[in-house]
């Protein structure tokens, strides 16, 4: 057959809707939900996951994006995990939780006995202390990662199963921050065994009177570990070919097989296949090419996604992401160190109709910083409804009017007559805040507030935000959904030296809630505490709150297992009944 | 692989005149150029879009527009659009009873709309990505804002940077041309260095890269364009000087003791101009294109200023709003079509041998 | 023919350092520091956790380290000589994304960026000649000004708009799906297809993006041999030659069609520096993995030795090009003799 002809037919197949591969039997049953009880988990079949772009390395500690993570959270394990549905610690590679020494500065983990890492070598002590010195080396390129475990002065193993770390100064997180460490296997990563005379506490101090070993090792790490990634995981790292895909594969040999209390694996290959663009991404969904899309956008869900034939194949599931916009307002600013000023903006921004509108209803209006399924998150402040009449009242109340008929009103402050002026800035790339930012300034203007948007490029950007030069911005921040601390924002600490206080908000009580906070180690006095918190933020409305994003994912009807969590959606956990399986592995896994 | 650049690519490879009588089309040559480009049709339809164009663009406030020409209101009447202008150039107020209203809402008023009673700023989130109707002609974007106003306007914006660019484009390409042209020797190879140098840029990464990198603004955009598109004049011009140094007329002003600026810019300059002007009208055409596609790719636009390429690169993403793709783009195309046709009919009639005289 | 090519070579150098200098200079002079962006990965990592960075001194320390390590804080002269000299021992450095060798991504990406330009560059010339031709041999007729109308219609398409129209019509979403909308080849394409099938499934993702690099180039191509081969049709050998009785075919064929076409080969010079730069667009539209692509990631994450890579390698493609061009020009043409022989 003629090429050209081979290519019409392909595309006549496809859109006369039969979609089906040729080698793919899938069946015309009604969905799975119908379908009588699956049966129990089996193994099998692929997983053909949706990756916006490449990950710029897989390297477990240099990395530090978004999609590296995904990958690498397959491949690697740690010492503790949380339960996905309660989020509460659980041991995974430790025996146990740890010991926690009486003035909560000494951690004791006993390492279970049976794990093994990909390439048959047991996960002992000596493993978990090399992973804490990799991450302690200053040498290796992971200065973000480091800050979290600044407080850890020294690490030791008391057997060859059991280490003790010690850190500076109580905070009921560090259980948390410890038993995240990612586990990398020292034989591997470290072949010359450089660190070993290396002690935790000397890597705590001055890196120029270390060792040169501690050089080399970080230079060899930051070189040579970024596409080869070897854990303790079920998966096993495949290849990685750059633009198109990274394959891992399931290790069948995994030492966790059969165990309880630990993630099974089922799909014997996990396929990241990138495609940069949303709209290819889509059509290569229902065509086929991929099984799992992660993120959806607004307009896919509400247009793209909703014929029978897509209901069909695919399910759609919504829930929250644990991110948060808001409009930032620079404290500092003369026009917005005034709390009246703040909350007349707030009362400004629609926000009901900008998340029906510009999110296509796909979010919900938020009043506070803290994520709102977790117990710390007050539910009885008040919430400012759009109300332009209200704003305009306060404006006029703190002063502003229009005194010379221009169209913008004004005020007089330390002296000068100022025009109620001002810039929004965002970042450029993300279309739904510039729309946010856009709305809210087309609003305003027509108030006689005189804002305007200015977009800039991401390091640009991101440089004036952390040195301060703005009046407002659109951000956001990514929440846990584990227990919160909001010291590093709201803290006024951390509003100098490029800190994220980026508005430079400075309130004392605040600031005492904060601290006491970290050193409280009974929940329901932490929730307490934090109700204060945000009740005074509510009152300030240093930023004006805006909404939390809601997610939607669709999957491939195949997978039995999916459900939603906390988290999100955890794909380690779906599995398909022989019968529906699509691919087959062509060679022998190894 | 696209040859859109600025240049004149549709010119000819050696576009020097070469009547030896150069000296004698200067004189009468604009109205004879008229004369013969009339006997064009397609040029002269170019001619006339291009005007309609511009006609356009100067007076977008009054076809596209949230204000009304004429209002009458609570007994007095007031021609808000032209009362806006005043306020902006700081030389009137709004009377209190306007301030920041909004105009359709007032109650009892009889008003006296434009044609498109809308700005391309004007959001509406009830009205998101609607197709082409009565009440919008053109369909609405994400936002609400009305494509046909966005279309109006960014006329403007499009044509002004076309016509900047171009004219800073030109200023330098004349100059170095003629100075190269005209001195020779090691001034002309440094010169003709220089233009390998731009030539061997690859100028769309080049423009990329300052527009990506710097924060947006049209003047940067029309400079930037203008910076790394004016190796084509400046050939065409040092060819020009080249030849019509060695004529009679100049060395025998040069022997007179003509000041060699003189010399340059008032005797051989508006000689050589011909093809540069075909240059400059092809010239517009490339620009516009080159901002299309700078903001189609989101840089260089500032966020608020809709323009032809931005509603373009919305259509490029909701993918089933094709109002947003087929209007926008089909401006463009309009736009640079005219501007070539234009180019076209001038450079036949400027060029000598084409005119069959010999 | 040696001292000549010993002159050109010779002075390409100098345009060389400009264009280096050029890109150099653009890079560094931005504002945008590539070790802020690395630190935004981290501070919004840490911001999620909670913990605190009122260590922020050791973040900074941490970027100061980084700069120092890539060179960055060192006077801008020096930091152009170093990079100039690593050049001549061909060491493009390493990435600042990645850290992976600039070397390797750009060989890595050429093979499509090429496969792109090269079936265009073919396409543009196997259509724009015979429609010159045609043009020029039945000019001024309704035929020859139907295709003057059609030629500059497509050459005034902007590329975007083409490309957006492709999209949003044929190409999945909401009307016809006759080509794909991105991409080089098929998820599930494999090395163990049969030769055909691969070709097919690459022809197939590559013919809208070549296409569309090469409209306007053959829009401008065909003017350009029109107007040359009526500039051969005027002169006086061409007249001989009818006036001998020879066959207007042949006339055509064997003498205006060769001097005709010498022109056209010294556009082959002007076309391979848009190979990176004209790519950028259709490359981000269809997801193509190629250099062009490359090019404009990197300007926005400030990735400087690959930047400054991908502009050397132009540059030196370019330079290559004329050279040839002038060279190839020089052959096919006997009256172009080198060096000082005429006056």
């Amino acid at each position: 057959m003629r090429p050209r002809i081979c290519r019409w037919m392909l595309a006549l197949l496809l859109l006369a809707g039969c979609g089906d591969k040729t080698e793919v039997k899938v069946s015309d049953t009604p969905p799975a939900e119908n379908v009588k009880d699956p049966g129990k988990p089996v193994t099998g079949d692929w997983l053909v996951i949706h990756s916006l772009s490449d990950p710029e390395l897989l390297n477990p500690l240099t990395s530090s994006d978004a999609s590296a993570s995904e990958v690498l959270n397959y491949i690697f394990e740690s010492l503790l995990t949380r339960n996905p549905k309660t989020l509460e610690l659980k041991p995974w590679i430790a025996a146990a939780r740890p010991e926690i020494s009486q003035d909560k500065l000494t951690y004791t983990f006993k390492i279970r006995q049976d794990a093994r890492f990909q390439d048959g070598r047991p996960v002992t002590g000596e493993d978990v202390l090399f992973s804490v010195k990799a991450i302690k080396c200053p040498f290796v390129n992971a200065p973000f990662l480091r800050v979290y475990f600044d407080s850890l002065v020294d690490a030791e193993l008391i057997d060859p199963y059991t280490i003790r770390f010690v850190t500076k100064e109580p905070y009921f997180l560090n259980e948390s921050v410890l038993g995240g460490i990612l586990l990398l296997p020292r034989s591997y990563y470290d072949p010359e065994n450089l660190l070993q005379r290396i002690s935790v506490r000397q890597l705590a101090q001055d890196p120029a009177k270390l060792p040169p070993e501690a050089k080399k090792f970080g230079e060899q790490f930051n070189r040579n570990f970024n596409r080869n990634p070897l854990g303790s995981g079920p998966y096993k790292f495949s290849h990685w070919k750059t633009g198109r895909e990274i394959e891992l594969a399931r290790d069948p040999n995994y030492w966790a097989n059969g165990k309880e209390g630990i993630d099974q694996a089922h799909v014997d290959q996990i396929k990241f296949r990138i495609v940069n663009n949303m709209d290819a991404a889509l059509t290569q969904l229902k065509s086929g090419g991929l099984d799992y899309m992660d993120v959806l956008t607004p307009v896919q869900v509400m247009r793209g996604t909703n014929s029978e034939r897509f209901k069909r194949e695919f399910k759609k599931y919504e829930y929250y992401a644990p991110t948060y916009t808001y409009i930032g307002w620079n404290n500092d600013h003369p026009i917005f160190r005034d709390k009246k000023v703040r909350q007349a903006m707030t009362y400004m921004t629609d926000r009901k109709l900008i998340v029906k509108s510009v999110l296509f209803g796909l979010g919900e209006v938020v009043d506070s910083t803290i994520y709102f399924f977790r117990p710390e998150y007050d539910k009885d402040l008040k919430s400012y409804a759009f109300d332009p009449q209200k704003a305009l009242a306060l404006l006029r109340e703190a002063g502003w009017q229009d005194t010379d008929g221009d169209g913008v009103l004004d005020k007089v402050i330390d002296g000068k007559k100022t025009p109620l002026r001002f810039e929004i800035k965002v970042n450029s790339g993300n279309a739904v805040r510039k729309s946010v930012a856009l709305v809210l300034v087309e609003e305003l203007r027509k108030h006689g507030i005189d804002a305007r948007v200015r977009e800039l490029d991401w390091t640009i950007f991101l440089n004036d935000v952390t040195n301060h030069r703005f009046d407002a911005v659109v951000l956001g921040w990514q929440m846990q959904t584990t227990e919160p601390d909001m010291y590093q924002i709201w803290h006024s600490s951390q509003a100098a030296n490029k800190g994220s206080n980026a508005i430079s908000y400075k309130n004392a009580r605040v600031d005492k809630i904060l601290e006491a906070y970290r050193r409280e180690f009974d929940p329901q006095k932490r929730i307490q505490l934090y109700k204060e918190f945000q009740e005074i933020l509510n009152d300030e409305q240093p930023y004006t709150f805006l909404y939390v994003g809601k997610r939607a994912s669709a999957v491939q009807r195949r997978f039995e297992g999916v459900e939603v969590f906390p988290d999100g959606l955890r794909p380690i956990d779906w599995w398909v009944p022989k019968a529906r399986q699509r691919y087959a592995n062509v060679a022998t896994a190894q | 692989m696209s040859i859109q650049s600025p240049t004149s690519p549709l010119l000819a490879p050696d576009n020097t005149a070469g009547a030896e009588d150069a000296n004698n089309i200067a004189e009468g040559l604009w109205s004879d150029v008229w004369r013969r480009f009339k006997r064009n049709p397609i040029a002269l339809v170019g001619f006339y879009v291009v005007c309609l164009l511009v006609f356009m663009a100067l007076f977008a406030d009054f076809i596209a527009n949230d204000k009304p020409y004429y209002l009458q209101y609570q007994g007095k009447s007031y021609f808000p659009i032209l009362r806006g202008y005043l306020v902006g150039a700081k030389l009137g107020r709004w009377p209190a009873e306007l301030l920041n209203v909004d105009f359709k809402k007032l109650e009892g008023a009889k008003a006296l709309y434009p044609p498109i009673p809308y700005r391309p700023s004007n959001i509406n989130l009830l009205e998101p990505v609607e197709p082409p109707s009565a009440r919008h002609l053109f369909g609405t974007d994400k936002l609400g804002r009305d494509v046909a106003a966005g279309m109006i306007h960014g006329s403007r914006i499009s044509l002004s940077i076309g016509f900047v660019a171009v004219g800073i484009a030109a200023l330098i390409g004349i100059v170095l041309g003629a100075v190269a042209g005209y001195f020779g020797s090691w001034t002309d190879l440094t010169i003709s260095r220089l233009f390998e140098i731009m030539l061997s840029i690859p100028t769309f990464f080049l423009l990329i890269t300052i527009a990506a990198l710097l924060p947006p603004s049209i003047f940067l955009t029309m400079t930037i364009i203008g910076v790394t598109s004016w190796i084509g004049m400046a050939r065409f011009t040092r060819n020009e000087f080249l030849r019509i140094r060695n004529l009679d007329y100049v060395t025998a002003a040069v022997a007179l003791g003509v000041t060699d600026r003189k010399v340059m810019f008032k005797h051989i300059l508006p000689n050589a101009l011909a093809p540069v002007i075909v240059s400059v009208v092809f010239g517009i055409g490339g620009a516009i294109l080159v901002e299309s596609s700078l903001s189609f790719l989101g840089i260089g636009v500032p966020a608020e200023l809709v323009t032809w390429g931005s509603i373009l690169q919305e259509g490029s993403t909701t993918t089933f709003a094709w109002w947003l793709a087929v209007f926008p783009g089909f401006a463009i195309f309009i736009t640079v079509l005219a501007y070539y046709l234009v180019g076209e009919g001038l450079r036949e009639v400027l060029d000598p041998r084409l005119r069959g005289l010999r | 023919m040696i001292s000549y090519l010993a002159q050109r070579l010779l002075l390409m150098i100098p345009t060389f350092i400009g264009i280096t200098l050029i890109g150099f200079l653009i890079m560094r002079l931005a504002p945008g520091d590539p070790a802020e962006l690395r630190a935004a990965g981290g501070l919004g990592a840490a911001a999620g956790a909670g913990i605190s960075l009122a260590k922020r001194g050791a973040v900074d320390e941490a970027m100061a380290q980084w700069r120092a390590q890539y060179g960055l804080d060192k006077p801008l002269h020096v930091q152009y000589l170093v990079w100039l000299e690593n050049l001549f021992t061909l060491k493009f450095g390493d990435s600042f994304k990645d850290s992976q060798p600039v070397w390797g991504k750009i060989t890595e990406r050429l093979p499509v960026t090429l496969k792109l330009n090269l079936w265009s560059i073919l396409i543009v010339y196997l259509v724009a000649i015979p429609l010159g031709i045609y043009s020029a041999t039945h000019a001024n007729t309704i035929g020859d000004q139907i295709t003057t109308v059609l030629a500059f219609g497509l050459f005034a398409v902007p590329l975007v708009w083409a490309a957006t129209m492709a999209i949003v019509f044929i190409c999945g979403g909401d009307f016809y799906y006759l080509f794909p909308p991105g991409g080089v080849e098929s998820l599930d394409f494999s090395d163990q297809w049969p030769l055909w099938k691969k070709v097919q499934d690459h022809a197939w993702h590559l013919f809208l993006p070549v296409v569309l690099l090469s409209y306007s180039g053959f829009a401008a191509l065909s003017r350009y041999m029109r107007s040359s081969m009526l500039e051969v049709l005027r002169q006086d050998y061409v007249q001989v030659a009818r006036a001998k009785g020879l066959q207007e075919k042949v006339v055509v064929f064997k003498h205006v069609l060769r001097n005709s076409l010498i022109p056209q080969v010294t556009l082959l010079a002007d076309l391979l520096p848009g190979l990176i730069g004209g790519s950028v667009i259709i490359e981000t539209i269809f997801s193509i993995p190629g250099l062009g692509q490359l090019g404009f990631e990197s300007v926005l994450a400030r990735d400087y030795p690959t930047v400054l890579a991908l502009f050397t390698v132009t540059a030196v493609l370019t330079l290559i090009g004329i050279l040839i061009s002038d060279l190839l020009l020089a052959t096919v043409d006997p009256r172009i003799a080198f060096g000082r022989r005429q006056q």
